[in-house]
């Protein structure tokens, strides 16, 4: 789009060009890029073609779709009218049935190899295909077909990036991740966490139409700017955390005033993200703000590794060995000490009873 | 050597053996003491039993556990680098070919000491450095002490910034399936040592007393005493 | 006849597949069937009863709280915990967002595109759209250079020749009956109630966390700390953001979403005698006013039968079973068999055809969704069943005086409301009334404060070892599409069985062993069919029910 049309299009919509810059500034530190990134911001969400993007939905709960609507800025009328092409989206697209399969032949027919799909939910490999089917076309090959075509893909949401909770223990439909389902799929990025974050979608989105390229990534495919750090090191409740004041009971003292959480089950140690820091809904709060323990949903796994959500330790296979290790540990420690002090016995009678070792002097001990 | 005190050649008096070098006492000694450390401090990183009042400012209780766990799993870690080199460097009472029951007399010793402590053998084996049933256990506890400190580096490389050299270890952690396994195989393994503690001090006692080969005082001073034995 | 397979069925959630038969530009019979499973009851055997909430809330991301309340509930009454009135306000509060937000939604992005042709509000004079919009309601974003805006707006969006999720649609279809003045009003509001539906669920954020799935709810109350004193919890600053919220949300309801559905409704009368299906309607209530195991509720339960205003039935819990005799799964006991929920069993067996397919086999098993009975027979349960009995009960009597006036616009009399417009205009009723009650909810939470009462949580029930070592529990809310229930067997603290018997399941579930179809397969039949390779009106009728399939199969 000319620069004239987009400034005539925000005045319609009542946004000042400052208005519009000031906006841009702010992506650039959501992405914690330098200030002078603003104006290639500004270019980027200005240029003519806009990107195509191409949503898919498995084996999921729509949890990432309806966080992109929360999207505050870009707004997601932002983002669809001006910034991206969204050329299919089961929830949200006017097409149904064979028109809406029309438009995803069409685009992956006219634009192979560069638009970028998205990926919501995980995706199942048993009952030949018979657990997820769209159009009577199995989520596999669909999945394998519009992801091996895209120029990236971008898996939302923890089920589509490491298959989430229909994954988890015993994994009924052989549900698998994108990486897995897809091998060797193009510029994989893991946009985890259950959902995924607005404020990240939309970053990464920005991220890639301001830079042109895709950002370094952790060792889930996670990008850093999301996931760099534990939600523990970067929580509001990290002083009561380091001082040693915690929630022991819901609603105590101690959990009105906004201690940690750690007794009470929280994964924070052990999960990256930025939750604490760009909040969600707009900034509006997070769950440890409101007084729940982190369960760790951006994690690999972490419906089996994580459970029990409000125990410390995860819950193996059935055998709860946090919540038993310790009871267990000092038990067997003082089991073998009794059998040590047992066979201390055993000792001396045998040294009583002259049957010890012969000594050095050849007398019996 | 158990023939030795058997076959009853009894007047060469004791002979004093060095079996315990400066790295292995130092190490062993700096391992003992991190581990009793490193147990009270991950016990209450696990448990944090004190719940102080008051403001957050005035208290570190968590960051102070936390930071000596730190600090003694360093001393812990640099000690047993120490000893595992000795294991190639040492003499052969230290060298990895003792912790192994590889040969036919290391598993001959293994079948005496076991037919001893079960009251089964009226002799212990007088081998001058470990016999071979607790250097299978050292071996056994050596392997937990890697786990422990893989587990314990993998937990550590969360907290770091991406730039520290110690950030690289985060890369292991889908070898526990995650921070939250590793956490719990680091828990477990603790009990493991603890449990290993209690045996090895009981049959360092009982060899002591019983066996009467010095080996209590061998782990200070380096020496045990052995009736003198023929040149064999 | 012409056999129309409608695969993917968009503008719902997860994965809805229809196959129909229409004959003389009416659909003759109809097939529903849900095309994706995961297990989620069989994910949840073996888990702590305290974490299952976290687990069934994922079942769905549109209604995001509703499963997540719905086990919690289950699970107090099996092990006996008992919330304290924080608590219970506090859901209150939370279930009552999630469907005004829903209900918004749907009416605006999920439904709306079937009665509002896009294309053709390029065509309206601003002027004249201000002066309908001016007439419907006092909306202050009515302007003629406002409506300029959002048309040029379109205009542009067009021009540029990428139509993203508006490409390929039905625009120009010949059952589009709206004015291109009302059709740009509906566009602008299409924009505005993204940006509403935004700012509204921050009340979720507020008291949960965040929004898709809050993380706030605990077997036994909740994890939002009260406190007037303090910055850390529930105070009276989330007192006045709340009101606020609310505030907003009340003006929206009332002076945008009402009046557009009545203004909507005024070119779409047919759709009053289309759709209306099995005509038996059931509710479980829901909003419970006071503590203790049997609270009065807000939203009163019942059953129409046979569509029947003038009887209302009570709700026996016990008559409920689900069938399967024609979803993918086996039954120990046959599968021309039901089974009550607490011998509920999940054992998926996929006989479909091997995909890629054409068509279902309708004869045989054709869906994911089981067919839930109540004393055998299938139930419409939603927004409509609950304002059908809140109608006959009287109560809460804003509903009656609501539903009156809708039917007055309309001019037409209760019969109208068994339809898909009725569908359609009960959500827009209970809406109303929903939004205008919250606030009462929010001033109890302060109340309450006032007196000192901060507790959230029944602390005496956390741990496993207070509760009886076998025990069954069932759990049941009034979600946005209807009537949910859970049931949970637990056995030395933990999950032995767990059942979901869904709103999407009563209403899309398939034909049961004796050949009754289900509320969506009943309500298509009927239904015109203009151009068959177009099937618009089929998904008139089908988006009345605001389909959610990955409640539905779970
Ligand atoms: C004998 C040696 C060790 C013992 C017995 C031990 C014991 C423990 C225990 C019981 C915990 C608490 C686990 C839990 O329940 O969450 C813990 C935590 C931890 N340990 Fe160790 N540990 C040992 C060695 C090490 C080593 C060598 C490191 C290396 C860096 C290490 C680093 C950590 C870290 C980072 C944590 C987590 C602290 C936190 O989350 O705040 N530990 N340790
Ligand atoms: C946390 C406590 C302790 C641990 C983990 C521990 C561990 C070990 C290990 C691994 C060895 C093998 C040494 C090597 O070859 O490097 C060893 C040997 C030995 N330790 Fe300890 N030790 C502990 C405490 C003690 C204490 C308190 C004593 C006695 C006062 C002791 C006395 C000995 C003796 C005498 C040996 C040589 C035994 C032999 O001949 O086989 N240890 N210990
Ligand atoms: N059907 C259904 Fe739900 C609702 N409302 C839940 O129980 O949508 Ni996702
Ligand atoms: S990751 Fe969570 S929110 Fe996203 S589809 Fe899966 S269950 Fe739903
Ligand atoms: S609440 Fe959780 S994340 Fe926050 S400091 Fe405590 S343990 Fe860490
Ligand atoms: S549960 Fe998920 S949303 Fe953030 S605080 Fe924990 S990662
Ligand atoms: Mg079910």
């Amino acid at each position: 789009m000319s620069k004239s049309r987009l400034t005539e299009e925000l005045e319609h919509r009542g946004i000042s060009r400052r208005e519009f810059i000031v906006f841009c500034a702010a992506m650039a530190a959501v992405l914690g890029l330098p200030e002078e990134a603003t104006p290639a911001i500004a270019a980027a969400v200005e240029t003519e073609e806009k990107p195509i993007l191409i949503w898919l939905e498995f084996q999921d709960c729509a949890g990432n779709t309806e966080s992109l609507l929360r999207a505050g800025h870009p707004t997601v009328a932002d983002l669809i009218l001006d910034s991206i092409s969204l050329s299919y989206h089961e929830t949200l697209m006017a097409a149904a049935g064979s028109q809406a399969e029309d438009v995803l032949a069409k685009t992956v027919r006219e634009h192979k190899g560069k638009y970028i799909a998205l990926v919501e939910g995980s995706i199942p490999t048993g009952a030949d295909g018979g657990y997820c089917t769209i159009g009577g076309r199995a989520a596999l090959d669909i999945a394998r077909e519009i992801c091996g075509n895209a120029a990236a893909t971008i898996a939302v949401g923890t089920c589509a990036a490491f298959g989430g909770i229909p994954a988890a223990r015993p994994n009924p439909t052989g549900a698998l991740s994108v990486a897995d389902a897809v091998p060797g799929v193009r510029n994989l990025i893991n946009m985890s966490a259950c959902p995924a974050n607005a404020e990240n979608i939309t970053a990464l989105i920005v991220y890639y139409m301001t830079l042109k390229r895709w950002p370094p990534l952790d060792q889930y495919r996670r990008p850093m700017f999301a996931y760099g750090k534990t939600i523990h090191d970067n929580c509001e409740r990290r002083a009561h955390f380091d001082a040693g004041q915690y929630v022991e009971a819901w609603g105590d003292e101690a959990h009105r005033q906004g201690h940690c959480l750690y007794k009470m089950g929280c994964k924070g140690p052990a999960t990256s993200q930025n939750c604490p820091v760009v909040r969600w809904n707009e900034g509006t709060n997070w769950p440890i703000g409101c007084g729940h323990p982190c369960v760790g949903c951006a994690e690999p796994n972490f419906w089996d590794t994580m459970s029990p959500f409000y125990e410390r330790l995860p819950n193996v296979a059935g055998f709860n060995v946090g919540s038993w290790i310790d009871p267990v540990g000092l038990g067997l420690t003082g089991l073998v000490a009794a059998a040590a002090a047992l066979h201390g016995v055993g000792e001396i009678v045998r040294h009583r009873v002259g049957l010890g070792p012969v000594s050095e002097d050849g007398s019996e001990t | 050597m158990s023939t030795l005190s058997h076959s009853g050649d009894r007047d060469g008096g004791l002979e004093r053996i060095y079996v315990w070098e400066l790295p292995v006492r130092l190490s062993h000694w700096l391992i003992a003491v991190s581990i009793v450390v490193l147990s009270v401090t991950g016990y209450y990183i696990g448990h944090p039993f004190i719940n102080v009042p008051g403001a957050a400012r005035d208290h570190f209780v968590m960051g102070t556990v936390r930071a000596v766990h730190l600090y003694a799993a360093w001393i812990f870690t640099a000690a047993l680098i120490v000893r595992i080199y000795w294991w190639f460097a040492g003499n052969a009472y230290a060298r990895w070919t003792d912790f192994i029951p590889v040969s036919a007399r290391r598993f001959r010793s293994l079948w005496n000491s076991m037919l001893f402590y079960s009251f089964i053998r009226r002799d212990p084996d007088d081998y001058p450095g470990h016999n071979a049933l607790a250097a299978g256990s050292y071996a056994m506890i050596f392997a937990v002490y890697v786990l422990l400190i893989v587990t314990g580096l993998v937990l550590h490389a969360s907290e770091v910034p991406p730039g520290s050299p110690f950030h690289v270890f985060g890369a292991l952690a889908p070898w526990f399936f995650g921070l939250p396994m590793a956490r719990l195989i680091h828990h477990v393994a603790m009990w493991v040592v603890l449990i290993f503690v209690v045996v090895h001090l009981h049959f360092v006692l009982l060899a002591s007393l019983i066996e009467r080969v010095g080996t209590f005082e061998s782990i200070f001073s380096g020496y045990k005493f052995f009736p003198r034995k023929k040149p064999r | 006849m012409t056999h129309i397979v409608v695969d993917p069925v968009t503008r719902i959630e997860g994965h809805l597949r229809v196959e129909a038969e229409v004959d003389g530009g009416v659909v003759k019979e109809a097939w529903s069937s849900s095309t994706m499973f995961r297990g989620i009851e069989l994910i949840l055997k073996g888990r702590d009863p305290r974490d299952a909430w976290v687990f069934a809330q994922r079942i769905c991301g549109v209604c995001t709280t509703v499963h997540a309340i719905t086990s919690i509930r289950a699970v107090e009454n099996a092990i006996g915990a008992v919330p304290p009135p924080n608590a219970r306000l506090l859901r209150n509060i939370i279930m009552a967002a999630q469907t005004v937000h829903d209900h918004v939604v749907h009416f605006y992005h999920l439904h709306a595109l079937d009665w509002v042709d896009v294309v053709s509000a390029l065509d309206a004079d601003p002027a004249k759209t201000s002066t309908l919009a001016q007439s419907i309601s006092d909306w202050p974003l009515s302007s003629t250079s406002y409506f300029a805006g959002v048309r040029d707006r379109i205009k542009a969006f067009i021009e540029r020749g990428q139509l993203g999720i508006f490409a390929n649609a039905y625009w120009g279809h010949p059952a589009y009956r709206l004015p291109p003045e009302a059709n740009l009003m509906a566009v602008a509001h299409y924009l505005e109630a993204l940006d509403f539906q935004r700012r509204f669920i921050k009340i979720h954020a507020l008291l949960g966390g965040k929004n898709p799935h809050p993380q706030s709810f605990l077997v036994g109350g909740m994890a939002t700390p009260v406190d007037p004193d303090s910055q850390a919890a529930l105070n009276m600053d989330t007192i006045a953001a709340l009101h606020k919220v609310v505030a907003d949300g009340l003006d929206f309801v009332s002076r945008v979403y009402i009046p557009d559905v009545l203004a909507i409704a005024s070119y779409y009368k047919d759709w009053t005698t289309i759709g209306a299906g099995i005509g038996s309607y059931m509710a479980y209530g829901d909003y419970p006013e006071s503590d203790g195991a049997h609270p009065e509720l807000f939203i009163p339960t019942g059953i129409i039968h046979n569509r029947d205003l003038s009887k209302r039935d009570t709700v026996d819990h016990g008559k409920i079973t689900e069938q399967i005799a024609h979803s993918w799964y086996d039954y120990s006991v046959g599968d021309d068999k039901g089974l009550s929920p607490f011998k509920g069993e999940t054992a998926p067996h996929y006989t479909g055809p091997k995909p890629p397919f054409e068509r279902l086999d309708v004869a045989k098993k054709y869906s994911w969704l089981k067919s839930p009975r109540y004393d055998d027979k299938p139930m419409e349960v939603g927004p409509l069943a609950r304002t059908l009995v809140a109608y006959n009960a009287g109560h809460p009597s804003r509903t009656k005086i609501l539903v009156d006036k809708v039917l007055a616009s309309l001019g037409a009399g209760p019969e109208a409301l068994f339809s898909t417009l009725g569908r359609i205009a009960a959500r827009a009723v209970e809406t109303q009334v929903l939004v205008e009650n919250m606030g009462r909810w929010v001033d109890g939470l302060a109340d309450n404060m006032a007196r000192r009462d901060y507790r959230i949580q029944d602390n005496s029930k956390w741990d496993p070892s207070s509760w009886p070592s076998d025990c069954f529990g069932a759990g049941f809310h009034e979600a946005p599409r209807g009537a949910l229930g859970h049931w949970v067997h637990i056995s030395k603290g933990s999950i032995v069985n767990y059942q979901c018997v869904v709103p999407s399941t009563w209403n899309a579930g398939p034909r049961d062993a004796g050949g009754q179809p289900g509320p969506y397969e009943a309500s298509l039949v009927g239904t015109p069919v203009v151009k068959p390779e177009q099937p618009l009106e089929i998904l008139r009728t089908l988006h009345s029910f605001d389909p959610c399939m990955a409640c539905g199969v779970h």
